[in-house]
């Protein structure tokens, strides 16, 4: 399968794309926007994402058969890997997902096709109606598509005109979607384009965010910054910098029936994008008062990544990633021999698939990620947190294994503490289409009201 | 034996051994490495455990290639030395930022002049010129093939030993200065108030000047990012200068976040054009802290030395492989595997330097490098250089 010139991103990579590339589509985009998708109301843009959903769960639906077969190469993740990616993704994508969406955000579904009230609004006779931006440009990062097939859904919604700039390496999915798309409705997506270029090249930055009244940009704390200064003030802007993710596993509900379960979830969350997605664990936090649970929890992980290695194996990675794995692993093999009760690891065997290393410092640390993960025994929540300070303030989901009776109390410590998202353990890498990206609104982000008061 | 005993008549044998032609050596450097690696097991506190980790004993050794590689950041944290706290007369650290714990490698009298005696001959060869690669001591040393009986002035873009006293590059310098530079060779940078190394402008453009005016070759040794000091202030005055036939310039690698960085083909260009350099006229050492012995990419005058046709095309001066001397070999390792790649294949290097007495003799770098016949092609330090995720990831 070829997939046609569609897009700006489906140019040989040969192609030189110039500003005023970039501006004449940007200025057709919205010609299409006015003609095409301002004209839509929300119920038949949410039968356009329900269907496209459905049709990438279908096994021989072709985008998906594309994406698997071609994915790898393009990627860097194993077939399976994507596959289990996809599935999450556009599992969450139904009509009542989307509907919850729009309630969470605007209140009643048609505000941004009716002027309607909402339950606040009715008691000072008041309605109000949403619109979203002309032109929304994303500047998304990083190779799990997440970010990109999101940031479309939602400027769909808004009924924006979009322009999704990818970055490099990072196209492939995204750009299948778009495809996808205008298999489903050539119209809407011709009210979409999508090209790759280096990040900082300002000619080509500035010529989109003139065309754009909207812009969200997701990368490192200083990339979205970089953005940021750069946007005109008039420009509505959403930035998400880095941050990072780790999981807790409480003593009790480790050491009870479901110890095995809960291995297999910590696996599936260091699997996912093979950990390269910002939902991904860096560490897990495990309560053990010196019964060494934390060790068997690290001992079992690993065999349950070997194993998984057989059936969803990680992407091949560049020499330069294998070689920061490997001087890591060397690091904590001399840890290891000179005080093994401070440190442990577990290595694949012969590759730098997966990793496990065990640390009884309780300091967060950094991992390189492509499936290497730390374990680290604590003696409570407080332990736990004192030891993860240092990412205080870049923490987005903490993944949580615990009793029944003990999770209301975790929660709360960890939403205090500055978490923006609880999950259980196995979940991490996949937020359901309602998560709030930082701990912020997502169409809230981008609309703008007019209130009429009556 | 005592252990120093030991240790001594193992150096007794290394230095016969540098001595010697690189011909048929491959068993002797086998036999010193198992020797020295018996040695460092018995002596060196910190290694016994990760060989016995490694289940790899002098016992059990099979082959050199398996002498358990110490990584060159475990030198951070753990001392790795066979030397007690009371012999131990000199230490050199890593360079880098004051925030970061360095590496230390720990000397004693003995094993210093075992480093000298590494390092001058394969310097001799390779900058010096000089084509018998075992001379080491002051009255054995036959004139210099390239200058003459005139010795250059050796002009040290680096503080002074006195001022940088931990620095083994710095001790290199004065090391070679001494042996192969004039009288008035000299160190020509201070520390600001952060420690860092500051160029004495003044005083570099002064020497320049006068070699380019008295037609008196002069030999500029220095790190990537002084040079690419040197080359801003050149530039800002803005001056250039021509040097006279015989200068040259030694580029040892590494910018560690000390100034802007250069691809080295731009830093070797600029370096030609501001200071009237052939391209022969600049040779690329390779060194580290940890290590006793060094590589360099080329013979000063040579035109070019031999790299593989597997080897990836890069711009001239990046593909010129370099080379240890042979008491010191360098493997390239998959990350992946943990075996030597295959010839044009890249990976990390590791090196086992006889020379490193009282440390561990095997050392395992971050620095990725592509096999290229018996030599290697730096690439640089394995880090993440584009994060494929939205994660934060370890620098």
């Amino acid at each position: 399968m070829t997939l046609p010139n569609y897009f700006l991103a489906d140019l040989p990579p040969e192609a030189h794309l110039t500003p005023a590339m970039l501006t004449d589509a940007c200025l057709a985009l919205k010609r299409n926007r006015t003609q095409y998708l301002a004209v839509r109301d929300t119920p038949s843009i949410l039968r356009t994402l329900v269907r496209t959903g459905e049709d990438w769960l279908c096994e021989d639906y072709p985008y998906r058969k594309m994406a698997l077969a071609e994915g790898p190469a393009h990627t860097g993740f194993s077939a399976q890997t994507i596959a289990t990616g996809l599935d999450n993704f556009f599992r969450q994508l139904t009509g009542e997902n989307l509907e919850a969406l729009l309630a969470q955000e605007l209140g009643p579904s048609h505000r941004l096709d009716a002027f309607c009230a909402g339950n606040s609004d009715s008691r000072t006779r008041r309605t109000a109606l949403g619109t979203g931006p002309e032109m929304i440009g994303h500047i998304t990062a990083g190779c799990v598509p997440n970010a990109a097939f999101m940031a479309i859904i939602l400027g769909l919604l808004t009924r924006s005109a979009q322009f999704i700039k990818c970055s490099r390496g990072g196209t492939f999915l995204p750009r299948l979607f778009l495809h996808s798309l205008y298999g489903s409705e050539p119209k809407l997506a011709a009210c979409i384009e999508m090209a790759s270029w280096r990040g900082g090249t300002n000619e080509l930055d500035q010529a989109l965010f003139a065309q754009c009244d909207g812009i969200t940009a997701t990368g490192s704390d200083e990339a979205v910054e970089a953005i940021r200064r750069a946007v005109p003030p008039r420009v509505r802007f959403a930035g998400y910098g880095h941050q990072v993710s780790f999981g807790y596993i409480s003593r009790e509900a480790y050491s009870g029936w479901r110890a095995k379960k809960i291995v297999a979830a910590a696996a599936a969350d260091v699997i996912a994008w093979d950990q390269l997605g910002c939902l991904s664990p860096h560490v897990f936090y495990v309560e053990d008062n010196s019964l060494g649970f934390a060790l068997q929890f690290a001992d079992q992980l690993a065999q349950e990544l070997a194993h998984r290695e057989t059936a969803a194996p990680r992407g091949a990675i560049s020499t330069e990633a294998a070689g920061h794995i490997a001087a890591r692993r060397a690091i904590y093999e001399v840890r290891a021999a000179h005080a093994p009760e401070q440190t442990r690891h577990w290595c694949s065997p012969d590759s730098t698939a997966w990793t496990v290393v065990y640390e009884a410092d309780p300091r967060f640390a950094l991992s390189c990620l492509n499936r290497f993960i730390y374990v680290k025994p604590v003696l409570d929540v407080g332990e736990a947190l004192r030891g993860a300070d240092t990412v205080r303030d870049h923490t987005s989901t903490v993944g949580l294994a615990a009793q029944e009776h003990e999770l209301e109390g975790l929660a709360k410590q960890f939403a205090r503490w500055g978490a923006t998202r609880l999950c259980p353990l196995g979940q991490m890498q996949n937020p359901p289409l309602t998560w709030r990206h930082d701990g912020r609104l997502l169409l809230g982000e981008l609309v703008r009201w007019t209130d009429w008061e009556q | 034996m005592t252990k120093s005993s030991s240790f001594a008549a193992y150096s007794r044998r290394l230095l016969a051994f540098i001595e010697r032609d690189s011909v048929a050596w491959e068993a002797d450097f086998a036999a010193l490495a198992r020797e020295l690696f018996a040695l460092q097991c018995a002596h060196v506190a910190p290694y016994r455990p990760l060989c016995e980790a490694r289940r790899i004993t002098p016992d059990s050794l099979a082959d050199w290639r398996q002498i358990p590689a110490v990584p060159a950041a475990a030198f951070k944290e753990l001392e790795f030395t066979s030397l007690d706290p009371a012999e131990r007369t000199t230490v050199f650290h890593s360079s880098g930022t004051t925030a970061h714990r360095p590496s230390r490698h720990f000397h004693c009298a003995e094993s210093l002049a075992v480093y000298e005696a590494s390092l001058l001959p394969w310097f001799a060869r390779h900058v010096v010129g000089r084509v018998n690669p075992a001379a080491r001591s002051g009255d054995s040393v036959p004139t210099a093939a390239r200058w003459g009986q005139t010795r250059p002035a050796f002009l040290c873009l680096s503080p002074s030993p006195a001022q940088a006293p931990h620095s083994s590059l710095v001790h290199m310098f004065d090391c070679v200065s001494r042996q192969f530079g004039a009288a008035d060779s000299c160190f020509l940078a201070g520390l600001d108030a952060d420690n860092a190394w500051a160029l004495d402008v003044p005083g570099v453009l002064a020497r320049l000047r006068q070699a380019a005016d008295s037609g008196q070759p002069v030999v500029l040794l220095g790190t990537a990012f002084m040079f690419v000091h040197l080359l801003d202030e050149l530039e800002q005055r803005p001056l250039s200068f021509k040097l006279p036939p015989g200068s040259l310039v030694m580029e040892t690698g590494g910018y560690k976040g000390r100034s802007r960085e250069l691809p080295k083909a731009e830093l070797h260009a600029l370096l030609r054009t501001c200071l009237g350099l052939p391209p022969e006229a600049i040779v690329c050492e390779y060194g580290m802290s940890e290590l006793s012995s060094q590589a360099y990419d080329q013979l000063a005058g040579a035109r070019c030395q031999v790299t593989s046709d597997k080897s990836p095309s890069f711009a001239s001066t990046d593909s010129r492989a370099f080379h240890f001397p042979h008491w010191c070999r360098a493997l390239v390792i998959s990350p992946e595997s943990g075996l030597e790649v295959g010839e044009g294949e890249t990976g990390l290097l590791r090196l086992f330097d006889l020379a490193n007495v009282r440390s561990v003799l095997a050392i395992q770098t971050e620095d990725l490098a592509v096999r290229c016949g018996d030599g290697f092609m730096l690439l640089g330090r394995a880090r993440q250089a584009e994060a494929r995720g939205c994660s934060l990831l370890a620098a």
